[in-house]
């Protein structure tokens, strides 16, 4: 049991309601409860960013002047595979299963989980319809039209897929989320962008079509470095508000290294050094350990912020504290 | 308070049922669906004896639980939650050399509620519209609906909301919902002996609470001070006023209180914003390096 605090030794209130907010709290029990959420919310927000992304990938990709038709298919699999293997956890988390689909009683545009919910829903109508279209396209002349169509709305909606989990996290109560929601919404976008790229990669690795490996790892070093540049401004906005903490010293704080080190730093190492050669020189491994990486990375940092915030809870004081700054 | 002429015509001590419109004889509220009605939670009245409490558990069949010694003073209820809707807070307070022996004349003693915000975090997150404001203006989450999502959880600024295990469900004070329609005072204002806990129709109450305040800084208290009235501590951050405000002497945190609870809503659109301006950025940049990727 946690030890009285020393209320009794604080100054009266008489200071007009100056000096150290965070000093005085009711016995140092949470002010804010977590929400319930697992490794399974941290698992469709990874799977969410590859899909959404990999969309986009592939409709921009089936736009260029010479298609990678390969590329284009993979990334339609790639959002389809995303929003089934996905849409299973979020159910999986509920604490009631079988009501699921009262997430579509609703649209509420103040709710974030509403509004991924549409997202979601839209974007896995879509990506089925693409990727249908995609599987049996040679077979029936009309639906390669179709397909293209059908895949510009399940890129913009990839778009969303790619960061509302980050506007999920801001819009609560909870100080680490919600202290910078534009650099968060930025830091999960390319994150998204960086896994998604990765894994397509790993693809094109795997089937010997360097020159395609290349550009995606490219792509995935530009984004990791997005990545970074958010990154510093999340931190030094949370440290503004004085509850960067939980990413600072304790166990998240070493999981989130890890999650910049896998996610930034290896990929661009990677890439990079490998970018330089000469398209002969190149190497597979070298490649791959990047994209691998990425993924690590990506998958670490959504469940660092997810249980980082959750934890951060127990500790009432820097949530007091900043709506006392704030106000 | 005077007596309801209205009580004069049940003179006896045991009634044959419910009184119509019980609420305009104990607290001089009729209640009426489309006002607003709320709690003024006036801490310099209670004296911590948790009739609020018990009456809430009664009322709402709540079940029991931490039954454990907390080493908070008197609380062991130690927070609001889904099976605990009040929750009394005991502060023991320095000898002060004006007033009474040490640690009984400054203890601080305070009954939280939920805050049926105006416009309220919980209901604004809630996906399925579980959540939703009732006629008499307080917020309630209906558990036929509600699927466990859990984001109501932390959207609070407050940490009221909770899901329970026993049922999956987000529970929270309905400010005793079925109590309002059949024309009675919520348990725990009824039960409140020292009128800590006033219910009333919100305008009212904030007006009574100024009153309150204005009488307390006149007698020398002049710690007193509203918070979740308009214009106050708990509702200059966006929350716009708290249907159940408090009159505090202590500064907001000593009681967990946040000074400026915002509304997390408005933090969706730039997080949206920005995220797809950096896919959009990002995905320029796979254009522009598949089209120079395939031409090399």
């Amino acid at each position: 049991m946690k030890a009285l605090t020393p209320h009794h030794r604080r100054s009266r209130r008489d200071d007009g309601h100056h000096g150290d907010a965070a000093a005085a709290t009711y016995y140092d029990q949470p002010a804010l409860k977590p929400p319930p959420y697992d490794w399974r919310i941290s698992g469709y927000m990874v799977l969410a960013g590859i899909a959404g992304s990999a969309q986009i990938i592939s409709t921009l990709a089936s736009l260029s002047p010479h298609p990678p038709r390969r590329l284009v298919r993979n990334g339609r699999l790639l959002g389809l595979i995303g929003t089934v293997l996905g849409t299973p956890l979020l159910i999986a988390d509920l604490k009631t299963p079988s009501r699921f689909y009262n997430m579509l009683r609703i649209a509420r545009p103040t709710s974030a989980m509403s509004i991924g919910s549409w997202i979601l829903s839209g974007f896995g109508g879509f990506s089925g319809l693409v990727a249908l279209g995609q599987l049996v396209a040679g077979r029936i002349p009309g639906l390669r039209r179709l397909v293209g169509l059908a895949q510009v709305p399940a890129a913009g909606l990839g778009a969303g897929m790619s960061v509302y989990t980050a506007s999920l996290l801001s819009a609560t109560s909870i100080p680490l989320w919600s202290a910078a929601p534009q650099a968060l919404g930025t830091q999960f976008g390319a994150s998204s962008m960086a896994t998604a790229a990765a894994a397509l990669s790993l693809a094109e690795v795997a089937a010997g079509r360097r020159r395609t490996a290349a550009t995606l790892d490219a792509l995935t070093a530009v984004s990791a470095l997005c990545e970074l540049v958010a990154s510093m401004v999340a931190r030094r906005q949370r440290a503004a508000a004085g509850v960067n903490g939980p990413l600072e010293h304790g166990r998240w704080a070493i999981s989130y290294r890890a999650a910049l080190l896998l996610g930034v730093v290896v990929p661009v190492a990677c890439h990079g050094i490998n970018l330089l050669r000469p398209p002969h020189r190149r190497s597979d491994q070298l490649s791959a350990a990047g994209s691998l990486a990425a993924l690590a990375g990506g998958m670490l940092l959504r469940h660092t912020m997810l249980r980082a915030g959750m934890d951060s809870t127990a500790d009432p004081r820097p949530y007091l504290h900043h709506s006392r700054e704030r106000r | 308070m005077g007596v309801h002429p209205r009580a004069l015509d049940y003179p006896d001590s045991l009634l044959p049922g419910p009184i119509p419109d019980e609420s305009e004889l104990t607290s001089g509220t009729r209640i009426e669906p489309g006002r607003s009605y709320g709690f003024f939670t006036d801490t310099t009245l209670c004296i911590g004896c948790k009739a609020c409490e018990v009456a809430c558990k009664e009322w709402n069949a709540l079940p029991a639980d931490g039954l454990a010694l907390s080493g908070m003073s008197y609380d062991n209820t130690v927070k609001l939650s889904a099976d605990t809707w009040r929750h009394v807070l005991f502060v023991e307070k320095a000898p002060r050399d004006d007033i009474g022996p040490p640690f009984q004349a400054g203890w601080v003693m305070m009954s939280d509620v939920c805050k049926h915000c105006a416009n309220a975090p919980c209901m604004e997150s809630c996906p399925t519209g579980a959540l939703f404001r009732t006629e008499f203006d307080t917020v309630v989450v209906q558990q036929d609906i509600c699927n466990g999502c859990g984001y109501c959880v932390p959207a609070c600024p407050f940490g009221v909301v909770e899901l329970s295990p026993a049922d999956g469900k987000a529970h929270k004070c309905t400010l005793c919902y079925d109590r309002l329609k059949g024309g009675l005072e919520p348990a725990c204002a009824k039960s409140c002996p020292t009128d800590s806990i006033q219910f009333g129709e919100v305008d009212t109450l904030v007006e009574r609470a100024h009153e309150r305040v204005a009488e307390l800084h006149r007698r020398g208290a002049t710690d007193a001070y509203l918070y979740g009235a308009p214009d106050s501590p708990g509702a200059t951050g966006g929350l716009e006023r708290l249907n159940a405000f408090f009159l505090l002497t202590e500064r907001p945190e000593v009681y967990n209180l946040p000074a400026a609870p915002d509304r997390p809503a408005d933090r969706i659109a730039p997080g949206l914003a920005a995220g797809v301006a950096t896919v959009a950025g990002l995905a320029l940049a796979a254009a522009a390096l598949l089209a120079g990727g395939r031409r090399s």
